[in-house]
């Protein structure tokens, strides 16, 4: 496990490293993945890319671990994915990111905008109207899902009032807000990333900026709802693929086992439960294929096309073109109170942009993170 | 027109604000004492996380930040006695272990107060001039930059602390030769400065993100800001902010935040060309 | 004594610390250890080991900087990013074929030596020093980290190269040495670690005999007292853009290994940490000296690394308090301490 348990991301990563240990706990507890107990090797990777570096190297060649969960940002995850390529290791990226990453040695059961902006943005658009406003973290993860947003906006009829990038690490909004008032969007889609940039919503509610808003990072994520004094995410509707607030029974039952072992968790995201997931997908793959762990064996076993499971969130399946993992979708809404009620719900929503864009794993592995502004070459 | 207008000048007091404040307490510390501090972020944050906690408690905000304040300026004093006080003479050693405290405070703020901190809302409310709808709070941001740098002025020209303090930093053997006792001056101007950076912490803390790492999130700002202004605190930082807040609000207005970051630093590289000693050295040349 | 002797005679002197039979024949035992090093221990190790060695450049070049010539500079990560990017570019349109990754590395490293140049006769020619030197040079490179992450749209590239912002450039290949019949990739393993030991102590002896010359003289006079050396007849500016642009190049060197290395370069690369960690090592290591940055950049990267392994969440406060403590108990290093206790028991 390589995850940033220090630096500026531990907030919302600190969750994922307990989701690996308790699905880890189980597991051993009722026998280990085909008889055979799972070891966690564990380092902080201190939200610096190049310690992603080090270790997955450290991991591969000296610990010799048969598979790696690993990364928050996209960048930490794209500083590793060369070394996983030329180590001939196995990864899995329990994050939600900008979607494209097409590489046999990656699985990924993060959500991608695909999944999360399909559903959000009709939605959005057909309640509050079709004038929409983006702003977003001015790099790779925001510029890709603010396109994403603007494709998906025209598509259905609407038009863009406005966008806004805005450097990581920036925590003073005055002009954005000044700018947002001035383009008078019907909808407000909210793509912030990182504590520095989630000051934004406390500034917008100050001044009194009452616009509805949607994301598909924010809540879901560092759990905004839970660290602002309300109202100020108020009218805030997030797709994700699960958050403690999930009323199913399954997902109940989830949170308090999780409680159980780890009772003072502010709180647990959907990265948590992708890792926890993850485990549980990674043993059903070694027990069908015999208890081997390869990666090739585990390949075939992905390319069947049925490795799924009943996840907290619903069920789960990893889609073989791609190695993403199909996710249910949850409309969260974040009310004056802060509390969430869930006015919408897709189940079994696919990953499906990068196969149709003509990645395709069981046929070749290209290695290579793809956009809708540069797909695969056909 | 007017509504334009007095957004501009909205954004650009708002701008001005946040780089004076940023700069009050390191105006002190390095403008004055000649000490690098790059803990000055973490000064901030503990005055952030304790006007926040005091708040949640209870405490009335103007009191919580006093106590932010309060408790950031003792940090100072302790941090001065331990270590700083040794490195007076060695301004690039001061960046070491000023880098080293800020390693420790951030980490060990972690490790025992958790990722995050709750939020205390902004108050007062809104005003609505001429289309926009504004945060009455940021007006009250820009009045206490402004009274923070004339309390300084009048702290350090009007009071016999203030004389005491200069003389000493100036000229430290001449104000021992005259019986005054440096090293307490020393630590109470380290704490004052502490506890400005507090100040600050606290004054933003309704508006901002708690997290141990939100001192990153000023210290640059402060940095730039200090050295435009040059070795002398009071001549320098005011026209300092003001310059580099106009370039910043014109900029960001423009083209955008990113535009804004990057002139603020570009307009730093310029006016350190154009005048190395900072907008003091050339006041002061010209007064002279 | 012959050439020898002349040999010697260069690479000793004034300004750097040891000299003599005794201190040769260390260095010689030193070299032969590391040679002797990958035979046993196992890959990780070497790849390990070579990935603290591309650091050394960096700090040697900020040692040349700062420890000799006075200027503290934060701008050796900007150079760093620049001829990584370079070198990324440069490889990912013309290919690994040819020895073209070779020329890839000559070219990023002149890149960074040009681009220091250009910012030195910017500060030198305008009288900047002292803390002054220190913010500019930190701004130069925030200003492009701050560029270079955003971006991330297609419209960012240079030939077929997408500077792909804050995600970095990946998918160069490794330094490449044509050779009849297979050409030698020297990814991380036990050929690459030959050829940076290879430079590294190419580069410590260059930079021995650089200080021990008259530039180094004049370069220390300098440090000591501007005025003076400039009375004596000295254009201090011409020797500061001199270090400033060697030191630049060392910088470069590290960006090019680094990003063969780990075939990727990020902004994040030239971020405020990232700028500040090199003043750290050579200030941790002692400044003065080239000898003792080596050995202190070394150690210091080897401790961080260990501590982060092994101290969990305590690795950076356990960091801190290292820091700390060096400047309060040794502060012209600790390796310059330990050093100076070594030569003190001699008679």
């Amino acid at each position: 496990m390589l995850e940033d348990q220090s630096g500026d991301f531990a907030l919302a990563t600190i969750g994922k490293v307990h989701g690996i240990q308790l699905a880890t706990d189980e597991i051993n507890a009722a026998g280990g993945i085909a008889g055979r107990k799972l070891e966690l090797v564990i380092y902080d990777t201190q939200s610096d890319n190049t310690r992603y570096q080090e270790f997955m190297r450290r991991v591969l060649q000296r610990d010799k671990v048969d598979a790696v969960f690993a990364g928050f940002s996209s960048a930490s995850r794209e500083a590793y994915r060369p070394i996983v390529d030329q180590l001939n290791g196995l990864a899995f990226y329990n994050n939600q990111y900008e979607g494209g990453v097409c590489d046999a040695h990656m699985i990924v059961t993060g959500a991608v905008p695909e999944q999360q902006f399909s559903t959000l943005i009709p939605w959005m658009m057909e309640k509050f109207g079709k004038h929409v406003y983006t702003i977003a973290a001015d790099y790779n993860f925001g510029q890709i899902s603010a396109e994403w947003v603007r494709n998906i906006v025209k598509e259905n009829g609407g038009t863009m009032a406005g966008e806004e990038f805005i450097p990581l690490g920036v925590s003073q909004f005055s002009s954005t807000i000044q700018n947002i008032q001035k383009a008078k969007p019907d909808v407000l889609i909210t793509l912030l990333v990182g504590a520095a940039q989630a000051s934004y919503y406390e500034q917008a509610a100050a001044a009194n900026l009452k616009v509805p808003m949607g994301s598909s990072v924010n809540v879901g994520q560092a759990y905004e709802h839970k660290r602002f004094k309300p109202p100020s995410l108020a009218n805030m509707y997030v797709t994700t693929n699960w958050i403690e607030e999930v009323p199913n029974e399954a997902s109940k039952a989830f949170v308090k086992k999780w409680h159980a072992k780890f009772p003072s968790e502010p709180y647990i995201n959907q990265e948590a439960e992708n890792s926890y997931i993850a485990v549980y997908l990674y043993k059903q793959m070694i027990e069908r294929a015999n208890g081997s762990t390869k990666r090739d064996d585990l390949r075939k076993i992905i390319a069947k096309g049925d490795v799924c499971m009943d996840a907290p969130e619903g069920k789960v399946c990893i889609d073989p073109k791609s190695q993403h993992m199909s996710h249910t979708i949850y409309l969260a809404k974040v009310n004056d109170d802060h509390s969430i009620s869930f006015p919408n719900e897709w189940s079994d929503i696919k990953p499906y942009w990068l196969g149709d864009a003509g990645c395709d794993l069981t046929k070749k592995n290209p290695n290579a993170q793809y956009t809708p502004s540069n797909p695969p070459p056909k | 027109m007017f509504d334009t207008a007095f957004g501009f000048l909205y954004q650009f007091g708002d701008a001005c604000a946040f780089l004076v404040l940023c700069a009050a307490g390191l105006a002190v510390i390095f403008g004055m004492m000649g000490v690098i501090n790059l803990a000055h972020g973490e000064f901030i944050m503990c005055g952030a996380y304790v006007t926040s906690a005091a708040a949640r408690a209870g405490v009335p905000l103007g009191f919580a930040i006093a106590c932010g304040a309060l408790a950031a300026g003792l940090a100072g004093v302790v941090l001065e006695r331990l270590i700083i006080h040794r490195l007076y003479e060695r301004p690039l050693d001061t960046i070491v272990a000023t880098w080293g405290i800020s390693l420790i405070v951030s980490q060990g703020t972690l490790i025992v107060l958790g990722p995050s901190m709750g939020a205390v809302g902004t108050p007062f409310g809104s005003v609505v001039v001429g289309g926009y709808s504004y945060s009455v709070y940021r007006f009250v941001l820009m009045a206490a930059a402004a009274l923070i740098l004339l309390a300084l002025y009048v702290l350090f020209t009007r009071t016999r602390f203030g004389e005491l303090a200069r003389a000493t930093i100036q000229v430290p053997h001449m104000a021992q030769a005259l019986g005054i006792n440096t090293g307490l001056i020393y630590t109470a101007t380290f704490g004052i400065g502490a506890a400005l950076a507090g100040a600050t912490g606290g004054l933003y803390a309704p508006t901002m993100t708690l997290v141990p790492t939100m001192g990153s999130q000023f210290i640059i700002e402060a940095f730039v800001t200090v050295v435009v202004g040059g070795g002398d605190v009071f001549l320098g930082t005011a026209p300092a902010g003001v310059f580099l807040g106009f370039i910043k609000a014109t900029m960001t207005t423009w083209e955008g935040q990113l535009a804004g970051q990057i002139g603020l630093l570009v307009a730093v590289i310029i006016v350190i060309r154009v005048l190395p000693r900072g907008v003091s050295g050339l006041l002061l040349r010209e007064r002279a | 004594m012959g050439a020898r002797g002349g040999m010697l005679h260069r690479l000793e002197g004034p300004q750097t610390l040891g000299r003599g039979r005794w201190f040769w024949l260390g260095f010689a035992i030193a070299v032969a250890l590391a040679c002797a090093y990958p035979l046993f221990e196992d890959d990780y190790t070497v790849g390990n080991t070579i990935y603290f060695f591309n650091w050394v450049f960096m700090a040697l070049g900020l040692c040349l900087i700062w420890g000799y010539g006075g200027m503290l500079s934060f701008g050796q990560t900007a150079l760093f990013g620049i001829s990584g990017y370079g070198y990324g570019i440069f490889v990912l349109n013309f290919g690994p074929d040819h020895g073209f990754t070779l020329i890839a590395a000559l070219v990023a490293v002149a890149a960074a030596a040009l681009f220091a140049a250009a910012i030195g006769y910017f500060l030198f020619w305008g009288r900047i020093g002292g803390v002054f030197l220190g913010i500019v040079t930190l701004s130069v490179t925030l200003v492009l980290e701050r560029f270079m992450a955003q971006t991330a749209g297609p419209e960012w590239h240079v030939g077929t190269a997408r500077l792909n912002g804050f995600n970095g450039m990946s998918g160069m290949a490794p330094l490449t040495i044509p050779w009849p019949g297979d050409d030698i990739v020297l990814s991380p393993d036990v050929p690459l670690y030959y050829v940076v030991l290879g430079l590294l102590v190419l580069a410590y002896l260059g930079l021995r005999i650089l200080v021990n010359s008259s530039f180094g003289n004049v370069l220390v006079a300098i440090r000591e007292n501007p005025q003076r050396a400039t009375m004596l007849g000295y254009d201090i500016r011409r020797y500061q853009l001199a270090a400033f642009a060697i030191g630049g190049a060392f910088a470069g060197l590290s960006g090019v290994l680094y990003t063969s290395w780990g075939q990727y370069i990020t902004p994040s690369s030239m971020g405020l940490t990232a700028a500040s960690l090199p003043v750290v090592w050579v200030a941790v290591g002692g400044r003065s000296d080239l000898t003792t940055t080596l050995v202190g950049t070394l150690l210091v990267i080897g401790a961080f690394q260990a501590l982060t392994v092994y101290g969990s969440q305590y690795a950076l406060v356990a960091m801190g308090v290292l820091l700390v403590l060096t400047v309060l108990a040794a502060p012209q290093g600790l390796v310059m301490a330990a050093a100076r206790l070594v030569t003190r028991r001699r008679p």
